[in-house]
């Protein structure tokens, strides 16, 4: 069993033999200002015990069936980890199972990597605080390689900010899509260095132009250049790493336009090109519960004294021991 | 009349070899892309070509080695044809001539920002070593017109993150003493560096895992 409390999704995911039980979840509904950690907090420590009950109940097995739990260490916003975190330990120490911290980028890759079955795939893993081109490799250690990434703010984040700026209704993703579906191309500033990219002066210069032009011709225009932006950083990577798959992770992942254009992408090079159900592209339980299986059967598990949180915990960080 | 063999699929362009009244050169042809919109496609496609262009030309005349621009059209270029391997196509170097071409790289591209082009993709693959062991640079693919501090820092990370840390040094010193503005740009990489996403990339090399 694992908790998952990164951003604004409080998830109970329950796995057997790489087969999810349960995937349950509970989400703090976004108002017009988006996250507010400390609220959210509160949401997920109010929550908690409710979603664990439920996820139990889904899976069918009582609290002496679970063998080892699992956290979120993070990445994400610090108060919200915290109710994960404690959580875990609580539940480790109350039934004395082994407790195991999960790195979240590496859970949303190893749950598409797992229903994809590609093998060794370059994954593009886009939400709202990350937008990573990520591969695993072998040195100096096995771990999953960042082969590009944001310079500043994650591609959600920026679509949030502008549509905030749009005054457009939550979910903020969906909302720029809809707005874009009938726009027309503007010039907006594109910048990629080598396999990394920018995005605020995208964001700053979209938001700018809402004053002068049509919002469905800026909307449209935000969304093309943005996820082109990450097309073509993907395919470099694609191209260096000679990776024969693709997977797309992460809450942006949810996006159709970003899915069309990934998969043109992938098939001009012949690489496979996959993208995991909306539930799990979503944050959840279930990918937390995934790998803190997959850590229970290949390493020893953590001191619950040591089993912390970091709101920047990397994915380059991780030993990957599968 | 140019008969062309295509050598190398990139993610950017296509690079044919071909010959030119006698002369050997490489057309470096970006092609289109399905997944991108349009108009964008186009843009991009035509203003990077001019751009190379006119850097690689610009370059040429400050003395960098860079392959010369032979003609220009849309969306190809037709570049002189360096006959060499590059860095990371020859790992096999002894470190002193490792050393030695990396000083080149470093005042190569100390002028390069001499004259405001940051070249945008400055890594071993973009660094190149001829018959006659001159160093050449290519690739201006993604290169810039700028005075930005930042761009040029960029530069700078791009080929730290890419080579040993005793060989990054000598390139760092050729850099810095063929630099007129090197303190204002090695003070911006410091604080490049410090943005907590870079931190962990950096040190991954030196780090344990799991610590």
């Amino acid at each position: 069993m694992a908790i998952e409390s990164s951003a604004h999704t409080l998830g109970v995911g329950i796995v057997k033999n790489g087969k999810v039980l349960a995937n349950s979840s509970a989400m703090y509904k976004i108002l017009d200002k988006g996250i507010i950690p400390a609220k959210v907090a509160e949401y997920h420590s109010k929550n908690v015990g409710l979603v664990i009950k439920r996820a139990l109940k889904e899976a069918g097995i009582s609290p002496n069936g679970i063998e080892a739990i699992g956290y979120t260490k993070g990445p994400g916003l610090g108060p919200c980890l915290r109710i994960a975190q404690v959580a875990a330990r609580t539940i480790a120490l109350l039934q004395s199972i082994p407790i195991f911290p999960v790195n979240h980028a590496v859970a949303h890759i190893e749950i598409a990597k797992r229903l994809s079955k590609i093998k060794n795939p370059l994954a593009l893993y886009v939400s709202g605080g990350n937008s990573q081109i990520i591969g695993l490799v072998e040195e100096p250690f096995r771990h999953y390689h960042i082969y590009g990434e944001t310079f500043d703010v994650g591609v959600g984040n920026m679509l949030d900010s502008f549509a905030r700026a749009a005054r457009l209704k939550p979910a903020w993703g969906s909302s720029v899509a809809k707005l874009a579906e009938r726009g027309h191309y503007i010039p907006m500033p594109y910048t990629v260095k080598g396999m990394d990219f920018t995005f605020t002066g995208l964001q700053t210069n979209a938001i700018k132009m809402l004053e002068e032009f049509d919002h469905r011709d800026v909307a449209f225009s935000l969304q093309e250049t943005a996820f082109a932006m990450l097309a073509e950083a993907t395919e470099r990577a694609l191209l260096l790493t000679k990776s024969t798959g693709l997977i797309l992770c992460g809450g942006v992942a949810q996006s159709a336009k970003l899915r069309k254009m990934l998969s043109t992408m992938a098939s001009l090079h012949k690489a496979e090109f996959y993208v995991a159900p909306n539930e799990y592209n979503a944050d959840n339980g279930a990918m937390i519960a995934l790998v803190t299986e997959l850590m229970l059967k290949n390493q020893q598990s953590t001191p619950p004294k040591r089993c912390t949180i970091d709101q920047k915990y990397r994915v380059d960080k991780v030993e990957i021991t599968w | 009349m140019v008969k062309s063999k295509i050598i190398a699929e990139g993610a950017e362009s296509h690079i044919y070899s071909g010959n030119l009244f006698g002369f050997n050169l490489v057309i470096k042809y970006r092609h289109e892309k399905k997944y991108l919109a349009k108009e964008l496609d186009q843009l991009l496609r035509s203003q990077r070509t001019k751009t190379e262009a006119r850097l690689l030309a610009t370059a040429r005349l400050h003395g960098i080695n860079v392959p010369a621009v032979l003609l220009v059209r849309r969306h190809a270029l037709y570049i002189e044809r360096i006959n060499g391997k590059t860095l990371n196509e020859k790992p096999n170097t002894s470190t002193v001539a490792l050393s030695e071409i990396l000083k080149h790289a470093g005042r190569y591209l100390a002028q390069l920002h001499s004259i405001d082009i940051a070249h945008g993709d400055y890594t071993p693959a973009n660094i190149m070593v001829d018959m006659q062991n001159k160093v050449w640079v290519i690739d201006f693919g993604l290169s810039l017109q700028t005075a930005s501090l930042e761009e040029k820092a960029l530069d700078i990370l791009l080929m730290k993150r890419s080579i040993s840390r005793k060989a990054f040094r000598a390139f760092i010193d050729s850099y810095s003493r063929h630099c007129a503005k090197n303190s204002a740009i090695l003070g911006r990489l410091a604080e490049i560096e410090k943005r907590g996403r870079y931190q962990v990339r950096t040190l991954l090399a030196q780090q344990p895992p799991n610590s």
